[in-house]
């Protein structure tokens, strides 16, 4: 919006011309906004993207939605609209319900240990280092950042495949490690397969491929405050814990709502991991997640309207996670917009 | 851009700040789960109906019984799974030969339902699909959107013979739905468990043939420090059909059509329970490796193939073929029918489980009905059933292919073993199949073979999915006899 006024500062500069042969007057005023430039920008950086936000995602909800109200298999150009019933199924479907559980608990945990993680790394490698002189991070931080990174590179698949061949329970390196040190009873340990450790162990792949991204994201967000508030904070005889804890967290509260919103979508999505690491939905059923209910009845059931009602509901529950952190944040204190400087 | 998420109550009151711009990124990022279902939409495409009287074209005659057109590119999408698709490739060589200017153009899939779902709905689908793979298109689905492929087996072949007596028995059965023959299964599967002869001969053991008889052979191996057992996390049902097999044989056909049909209690039937609580006893004394549930299957059929951690392993004869390059060196694959539960069951010990796989069908809109039967045609003909025996070390359903030495393969000489000495005492069952069961069954079999279940939470569990099934009004049922 704000570019409109500066696009139509270039023209008086025409319009003082008199001497012009009446082309420049004649567009100046009257024109104002509707310039070539004007028009072009309003193409270019507005009508374009938001017919493709249009096309591409506006489009297809509204589909989605609409096939959500019908018994639609998927496969044919026929179908009835069945209106809510697809609904009224879904609340009383076991397996979507159970799938709708799992996808919230890894929505509670996945976000919530990994900030915790990546944050302790980020102040670390920042202004966790020595108490003495300037401001810096422990001692190798540049290594660590780069290092840290490194599972982030490797796409998700890749990263399942590669813990599921890790934790394979007779041939992988935690159990042969384990039995190495002698721990007999993991001898042939089912990580993946015991009801008890599958959930746990899928969402330690996850964070473990989150945690270096997310520390960036915050040692970035850290730089940007400037060291003279350590540096005055620590004259005044704060630790390393009261630092962290009554500078940095406040002063980078935004990135750290954003950087939980982002990680509760993948952590309600999470189909790639478990897909990679439990296709069956895991023992029990207890990695089964919303998406993977979702492709399950929509390809293998051909029940396309049903699996859209599934997918209307995985947003549902997205948005209720995104207005709960919004809400969390808000009553934490986080309305006033201190350190914006 | 802030204007379009309205249900942000503060948004009415502030400007537009770098908060709020954030906030309604991260509410369009909330969003995207919506679209997943979407990945191929748009039912409105499909101009399908005018598409349906495309030109029969050619001539009718005993070359060309299906009236193919002259120059003809039939389009195939083949399931790239353990038989790969040189062998649709090949009988593509062979049709070209037979009818020029004619071809076969192949694509192949491991996708076939996520790939061909918006071909299907926008009405120009391949001319022959292989159906099948882990992500197949269930049948129920897309039964009527099918050719039935019955003038097929009517047909002479190449060679001028009627298709439907070149064909073993039974091997029909597995394509018909209701009155419809639908799918062409190509390949012949002969079911049993599998053992390396030559691990057998070296200890002098005998390949069981009942239940009784398997436990005393756990025993035997825990003596050699081996398992009797050993399953994969995606492969636990292996299980399930080596249990429903031994139940069949035990009770007959009653056993069979509860299940198909979904009856209730049709898993509480005894024979069924008997065959479950021999396989818990087994389980208990620890004869299954440990850690099947956290193993891919693949892996784990190679500690049976290549490692020789276990003796038995319950399959389909595809298992030969599958860990080809995973085998130990001299293993001698052979063959056993499934284990009977007593010796007075309903069938001989020797009765099989013979189904045939690898389901092709003609989809009626596709752009050369006609190409796609006159592929089949040819893929069922001499030449190219033999190729592929030799090829896959599998055998199709057309008879007398398999030499006498089973091209060097002794799971081939022990398939065909199998089949002379079954007579005509052979059973299939498609319900797992047909109502796309087999997913929800996995996670059961996975913790009855750990030796977290019991038989009664087998039974239970197993009969919900059987119950909620038939309960479904929108599940199309298909009645079994």
């Amino acid at each position: 919006m704000t570019a409109i006024p500066g696009a139509g500062q270039v023209l008086p500069t025409d319009e003082g011309a008199p001497a012009g042969p009446g082309r420049g007057p004649r567009r100046g005023r009257r024109a104002g906004g509707w310039s070539f430039d004007t028009v072009s920008f309003f193409v270019v950086f507005l009508g374009l993207p938001l017919a493709l936000f249009l096309v591409f995602v506006i489009w297809p909800f509204a589909q989605a939605a609409f096939y959500a109200l019908t018994n639609w298999s998927g496969f044919t150009t026929e179908f009835d609209v069945v209106g809510l019933a697809n609904f009224t199924t879904l609340l009383q479907d076991p397996r979507f319900t159970n799938a709708v559980g799992n996808s919230v608990m890894f929505g509670l945990f996945i976000p919530f240990i990994t900030i915790v993680i990546a944050l302790t790394f980020a102040i670390l490698i920042t202004v966790g280092g020595s108490g003495r002189g300037q401001v810096r991070g422990v001692r190798g931080s540049g290594f660590y950042r780069v290092v840290s990174l490194f599972p982030y590179v490797i796409p998700a698949i890749a990263v399942g495949i590669m813990w599921r061949l890790i934790l394979d329970p007779s041939n992988g390196l935690v159990n042969g490690i384990l039995t190495g040190l002698g721990l007999e009873r993991f001898q042939s340990f089912a990580w993946l397969g015991n009801v008890g450790t599958a959930m746990p162990v899928t969402m330690f792949v996850v964070v473990w491929g989150f945690v270096g991204f997310y520390m960036l994201l915050f040692i970035a967000a850290i730089k940007g405050v400037p060291s003279e508030i350590y540096e005055a904070a620590r004259i005044d005889g704060a630790g390393r814990w009261r630092t962290s804890w009554s500078i940095t967290l406040p002063l980078i509260r935004d990135n750290v709502q954003t950087a939980y919103i982002y990680l509760g979508i993948i952590a309600l999505d999470l189909f790639v991991y478990v897909q990679a690491l439990n296709p069956q939905g895991g023992p029990d059923n207890s990695t089964l997640v919303m998406s993977q209910q979702l492709f399950r009845t929509a390809f293998t059931e051909g029940k396309f309207g049903y699996a859209s009602a599934m997918g209307v509901a995985m947003a549902v529950v997205t948005l209720v996670f995104a207005a709960l952190v919004f809400t969390v944040n808000r009553l934490a204190g986080g309305r006033s917009e201190r350190g914006r400087a | 851009m802030t204007r379009n998420f309205t249900t942000d109550k503060s948004m009415t009151t502030s400007e537009p700040s770098r908060r709020s711009v954030l906030r309604a990124v991260m509410y369009t990022a909330a969003a995207v789960p919506f679209g997943l279902p979407l990945a191929a939409c748009a039912t409105g495409g499909g101009g399908g109906e005018d598409e349906q009287s495309a030109s029969p074209g050619g001539t009718v005659d005993a070359k060309n019984p299906f009236g193919m057109a002259e120059n003809t590119t039939i389009d195939a999408v083949i399931f790239d799974g353990g038989y790969g698709v040189d062998y649709v490739e090949f009988a593509g060589t062979v049709l070209a030969g037979l009818h020029d200017g004619s071809s076969v153009k192949v694509s192949p899939s491991t996708q076939i339902a996520t790939e061909l779902q918006p071909r299907f709905v926008g009405g120009n689908p391949p001319d022959l699909v292989d159906n099948s793979g882990a992500q197949s298109i269930g049948f129920n689905t897309i039964l009527d959107q099918l050719e039935d492929l019955t003038d097929v087996i009517d047909a002479p072949n190449v060679e001028g013979t009627t298709i439907r007596d070149t064909l073993y028995e039974g091997v029909l059965e597995p394509g018909t739905y209701g009155d419809k023959f639908a799918a062409l299964n190509y390949v012949l599967t002969v079911y049993g468990v599998w053992y390396s002869g030559t691990l057998f001969e070296k200890n002098g053991w005998q390949p069981p043939t009942t239940w009784e008889e398997a436990k005393a052979l756990g025993a035997e191996a825990k003596k050699a420090d081996k398992y009797l057992f050993l399953w994969g996390t995606e492969a636990a049902t292996y299980y399930q059909t080596l249990a429903i097999e031994s139940a069949i044989k035990e009770g007959g056909d009653e056993v069979r059509l509860a299940l198909e049909n979904l009856k209730p209690d049709c898993w509480s039937h005894d024979a069924l329970q008997a065959t479950f609580s021999i396989m818990k006893e087994i389980v208990d004394a620890g004869y299954f490796k440990p850690g099947g549930s956290g193993t891919q299957f693949t892996a784990a059929q190679a500690q049976w193939s290549n490692k020789q951690e276990a003796l038995l392993y319950p399959s389909g004869s595809w298992i030969e073929n599958e860990m080809k390059d995973q085998t130990a060196d001299d293993f001698q694959m052979k063959g056993v029918p499934s284990f009977s539960v007593t010796a007075n069951a309903a069938m001989p010990a020797t009765a099989l489980h013979l189904t045939a796989g690898e389901p092709f069908i003609v989809p009626s809109q596709a752009k050369s009905v006609a190409g796609g039967k006159e592929l089949l045609r040819v893929m069922l003909s001499k030449e190219a059933a033999t190729n592929f025996s030799k090829t896959k070390l599998a055998p199709t359903i057309v008879k007398d292919i398999v030499p006498e030495d089973g091209f060097g393969s002794t799971a081939l000489v022990s398939q065909t073993e199998m089949l002379s000495g079954a007579g005509s005492d052979i059973f299939t069952f498609n319900f797992v199949n047909t109502y796309g069961m087999n997913q929800e069954q996995l996670p059961i079999w996975n913790s009855f073979l750990d030796g977290k279940k019991s038989v009664a939470d087998l039974t239970k569990e197993l009969q919900a999915i059987t119950d909620r099934i038939a309960n479904d009004d929108t599940i199309e049922k298909i009645e079994v006899s």
